[in-house]
């Protein structure tokens, strides 16, 4: 018998469809598998089988199969909202804090047919690269239990490479859909800045955080892509820009296209299968009749700092509201003052109060100046570094991270933590669009990443690239 | 001498449906938290979307208020806790406002002056905290957040203002300036119009220190304020004691600031661009358009009343800066003439009849048919100015036309000099007192006879022929 | 000496850290402000600060009402008190 799971989202779809299998029966397997892995895994905070199956009976009812995603079971991370499950963004300050309304994304996946199975465990409000800070529990890498599955948004990565589910949603502020796709042997597609809703994101840096899918193949991430992109009235800060159709762009050639090394990913180190698997990345794009071209980002090792700067001051704006009157975690205290300082201290975990403290120092009096603003200015010398870079070329090749994943409890400083991410977080401030693709293991059997980044908006062109490059 | 210097900080409610960044209801004295939704609380995940009807009072107000528009105007996040600030922090307009550099020409005592502006810029309110009881012992406030992301354009005057009548005349035409533009009620008791003060003293150019003033609930209450304030600030420094830099609360009931007594807060609001809204950019053409949609403002009707209409100032401000009165009163003399006698039945018997009966100017059965009715009476000199006060109270409440309450009432004023004449004849029999006054060189003593004839034909007599009459008998008399 | 003064900054953001908590957080922040400090070699004279992509424009919305959140749906988050308030404790102490 045919083991469902197995198939990507994009084959599930059309084997629904085609009356092939059923809904129901589609989401058991996945339930089935969730039972025997999840408690190793551990990549949901929340599963709802009642109601998943409850939809999964309505729609084998239907006579019309309509909708992308017509009875694909689809897995959200915690820090967007679903309504009435609690969204918690795997902190504690959120614990019991019920969703009242659905984030945008949700609202497409729904209308679309997706059958919504669950929420998935990320790095309280998606700072980190391991989801060890969660608040509940670290999920596990299931290529290798001893190793975390990256993040933030480690649960979506985790899940859909333990085939626990068909696709599932992320969130990428600096690296957090890309990186845990890389270590789990997925595909991450961040989108460009404005592509995808924001609306019902739970907020960690509002300028950088991006929704998108991990998935089993570029297929899949083409098929949500189609599903959740575009403008919504709800978020200003999304582009009313032509969306393509991504499946149906997906198979054409590549020819004669004109593909960026960067120069300066190399003053890095980088962990040599990394650099052998780009390398031959490099190889297959040239025997699909590509340019490749050395090109500079001169400012690139700046990236860092500019993000460690700008992400927690926003979120030390953007995770104000958490003050314990409106809804989630409250703790008590004589007078006010005492009763947010309690809650907050108590609510929020170490990571997360380091960047508010940081965010809060960059933006005070005295030091606005010198950090935040110093940083956005860098930023957008950064940003035009990439704006030179894409006159020359259509896309751009380098590693999604410097290693590949490292075990739970490995890394000791914050800063340690934060130097993951020098390969993904450039791409955030300048807000281009960016995947992640599986390219082989390293010798200890862990997942190998190879990140694309296209030009703003041309995530039909990037995807179309990645397909070619992945295994 | 010391002298004032006051600014002032206004926040004007625009008076739009729907909230400057949700659609929820903008609506005045709801049930509490009944207007909320994901955005306006502050729910995890919610963004702000930008009503367009509050760009267009913004700049509707901000030309108004001779203002540049900015083309570029951007948002910023200002961050503070506070429990009726869901967000922790308010979107308002920080680097960039939507208005700047204006003035408003006032006149206070026949003199004119002018106030300048440094900026008008657009930001959401904040809920509603109630304290029972002494906010520092009741245990708990309450919070309703149907007044959160309310739109409020907040103006901020330079301290031009150097007394407290030049602060009630500036609030007094702002807020009708915003009537007249149909952009606020500016309602001080609905929380539509509030105003905080920065006021300091000085005997010379130096600049004294400035203390800013909370909790004004009126504009009567901004002016007492600033007396009371002038008084304490200049007793501190005749007595050689310093102005301490501070807020301080205005006690409605005593009639005194008192400072706030607050834990010493960090004022540090770490103001940064919001990334949820993109900078606002506006056309010249948009610019243009509201411009032209400007009507007359009272400063300027006001003007032109005392002007081509010779009213004093006052009845001409009372009239100007209420849209309603100008509304009538226009739409009277057009058809009437005779502007001054209009405004004075305006501002005495319609304002009084307005106070009785709590009506508004458009309900009042008196328009300008009855209004020339009226005047004719008067012209053709079959009633008084006098009479024609009470025909016209009559004419109100009855509802019957001024000319059938002069009938039905024999009101028609006497005219016939022999009729006249031998009441006169009368009045100064019984008066003799008066008249030897009168006679010994006491002219002045001719009023209260007049007064006695008039009473005598109970009001009804022609007072310029009473008046030449009494004269030739009492010239008669003295030979 | 330090320029991250940890406690003032700790008020600003509504936190109060636990004294062993304070000095190990410290130290990680102060290593992570000095590594800010290479920005510094980045000549940004004359460069505008970077918020918004080229891309984005405000969008205007109608001045419309919808109905937003019963408050059946406020409580499942948090109890109202008295007529349907939400409720902090007194906001001055000491």
């Amino acid at each position: 018998m045919m083991d469902i799971t197995k198939l990507t989202a994009y084959e599930t779809v059309k084997r629904i469809k085609s009356g092939e299998i059923g809904v129901k029966e589609t989401l058991l397997s996945y339930l089935k598998k969730i039972e025997e892995r999840e408690d190793l895994i551990k990549t949901f905070i929340l599963i709802d089988r009642d109601r998943a199956i409850k939809k999964a009976e309505e729609l084998d009812q239907l006579e019309h199969k309509e909708g992308l995603l017509f009875g694909l079971p689809v897995a959200i991370k915690d820090n967007i909202n679903v309504y009435g499950y609690e969204a918690t963004a795997g902190s504690k300050i959120l614990k019991g804090y019920v969703s009242l309304y659905d984030a945008s994304v949700v609202e497409s996946i729904k209308r679309e047919n997706g059958i919504i199975l669950g929420k998935t465990n990320c790095d309280e409000f998606a700072m980190g690269s391991s989801t060890e800070n969660s608040a509940f529990f670290p999920t596990r890498n299931p290529v290798n239990l001893e190793y975390v599955p990256g993040g933030s948004s480690g649960g979506s990565a985790a899940c859909v490479a333990a085939e626990e589910v068909a696709i599932a949603i992320g969130s990428d502020t600096g690296g957090s859909i890309r990186e845990p796709a890389a270590f789990c042997g997925v595909v991450g597609l961040k989108p460009t800045y404005g592509r995808v809703s924001r609306y019902g994101l739970i907020a960690f840096a509002s300028s950088l955080d991006v929704i998108g899918p991990l998935s089993k193949d570029v297929r899949d991430a083409a098929l949500m892509l189609n599903v959740i992109a575009g403008f919504d009235a709800h978020d200003e800060t999304t582009v009313d820009i032509k969306v393509d159709d991504y499946l149906d762009i997906l198979e054409g050639n590549i020819k004669g296209k004109k593909i960026g090394v960067i120069k300066e990913v190399m003053d890095f180190e980088v962990q040599k299968e990394l650099k052998d698997a780009l390398e031959s990345s490099i190889q297959k794009l040239k025997g699909e009749g590509c340019e490749i071209l050395e090109i500079s980002i001169p400012y690139l090792k700046y990236a860092l700092p500019s993000y460690y700067i700008i992400a927690p001051s926003e979120a030390s704006s953007n995770l104000a509201r958490f003050d314990g009157v409106r809804y989630g975690y409250e703790s008590d205290g004589a007078y006010l003052r005492e009763f947010y300082e309690n809650t907050r201290t108590e609510g929020f975990g170490d990571e997360v109060k380091r960047r508010i403290l940081i965010g809060t120092f960059a933006l005070s009096e005295g030091y606005f100046e010198d950090y935040y603003l110093k940083a956005s200015k860098v930023r957008r010398i950064i940003e035009m570094d990439f704006e030179n870079a894409f006159e020359q070329v259509d896309a751009l090749i380098l590693p999604t991270t410097a290693t590949t994943a490292f075990k739970l409890n490995e890394k000791k400083s914050p800063l340690e933590m934060y130097m993951t991410d020098i390969f993904t977080i450039p791409v955030n401030l300048a807000g281009l669009p960016a995947i992640s693709v599986p390219a082989g293991t390293d010798k200890a059997g862990l997942p190998v990443g190879v990140q694309l980044v296209g030009k703003w908006f041309e995530e039909a062109l990037l995807l179309r690239i990645a397909h070619h490059i992945e295994e | 001498m010391y002298k004032p210097t006051i600014g002032l900080e206004i926040h004007l409610q625009l008076m739009t449906e729907s909230k400057i960044f949700c659609s929820c209801s903008t609506e005045f004295a709801a049930k509490p938290n009944t207007h909320i939704c994901p955005v306006c609380i502050g729910l995890p995940g919610a963004l702000p979307v930008l009503n367009e009807k509050v760009i267009e009072y913004g700049v509707m107000l901000g030309i108004a208020l001779n203002c540049t528009i900015n083309e570029v105007s951007s948002f910023y996040r200002k961050n503070y806790f506070y429990p009726d600030l869901p967000k922790g922090y308010q979107i308002t307009q920080y680097a960039i406002p939507l208005a700047k550099d204006g003035f408003l020409e006032i006149v206070t005592e026949n003199q004119r002056k002018m106030i300048r502006i440094e900026k008008a810029h657009i930001e959401e309110d904040s809920g509603k905290s109630i304290h029972t009881g002494d906010i520092t012992e009741s245990e708990y406030s309450f919070i309703d957040f149907n007044r959160s992301g309310v739109p409020l354009m907040e103006i901020v005057t330079y301290p031009d203002i150097e007394s407290p009548d030049e602060a009630y005349e500036f609030l007094n035409l702002l807020r009708s300036i915003a009537r007249y533009l149909g952009v606020s009620t500016g309602d001080m008791e609905k929380g539509a119009l509030r105003c905080d003060v920065n006021i300091s003293v000085s005997k010379d150019e130096v600049m004294g220190t400035k203390v800013e003033i909370k909790n004004l609930n009126s504009f009567r209450s901004v002016k007492r304020a600033l007396e009371y304030e002038i008084k304490r600030q200049t007793k501190l420094i005749e007595e050689g004691r310093t102005v301490v830099k501070e807020t301080r609360h205005f006690d409605e009931k005593d009639g005194t600031t008192k400072a706030m007594r607050t834990k010493e807060e960090l004022n540090d609001y770490r103001y940064f661009p919001e990334p949820d809204l993109p900078p606002l950019i506006i056309s010249g053409d948009f610019i243009e358009e509201i411009g032209q949609r400007i009507p007359e403002l009272p400063n300027q009707k006001m003007r032109r009343f005392i002007e081509d209409y010779s009213l004093s100032i006052d009845y001409a401000r009372s009239i100007a800066y209420v849209p309603s009165f100008s509304k009538y009163f226009e739409s009277i003399i057009a058809f009437t003439g005779k502007p001054r006698e209009v405004a004075n039945f305006i501002m005495v018997n319609i304002s009084n009849y307005l106070n009785e009966t709590g009506k508004d100017i458009e309900e009042v059965p008196f328009g300008k048919e009855e209004f020339k009715e009226l005047l004719d009476l008067i012209d053709s000199k079959i009633i008084s100015l006098n009479i024609a006060k009470n025909v016209l109270d009559d004419s109100i409440r009855s509802g019957k036309s001024p000319s059938e309450i002069v009938r039905e009432k024999g009101l028609s004023q006497v005219t016939d000099e022999d009729t006249l004449r031998s009441m006169i004849v009368e009045v100064l029999k019984e008066n003799e007192m008066q008249v030897r006054q009168y006679l010994a060189g006491k002219t002045k003593v001719i009023g209260f006879l007049v007064g006695a004839v008039m009473k005598k034909s109970g009001g009804k007599a022609n007072p310029d022929l009473v008046n030449k009459i009494l004269l030739k008998e009492l010239e008669t008399l003295r030979q | 000496m330090s320029k991250f003064d940890i406690e003032k900054v700790e008020r600003l953001a509504g936190l109060k850290l636990k004294d062993d908590e304070r000095e190990r957080i410290k130290r990680d922040i102060d290593e992570i402000i000095n590594y800010f400090d290479i920005l510094k070699e980045v000549d940004t004279d004359g460069i505008d600060p970077l918020v918004y992509t080229k891309w984005t424009r405000l969008t205007l919305r109608n001045d419309e009402v919808h109905t937003g959140l019963t408050l059946e749906e406020i409580k499942k988050n948090r109890k109202l008190f008295g007529n349907n308030f939400f409720r902090v404790r007194r906001i001055i102490g000491e």
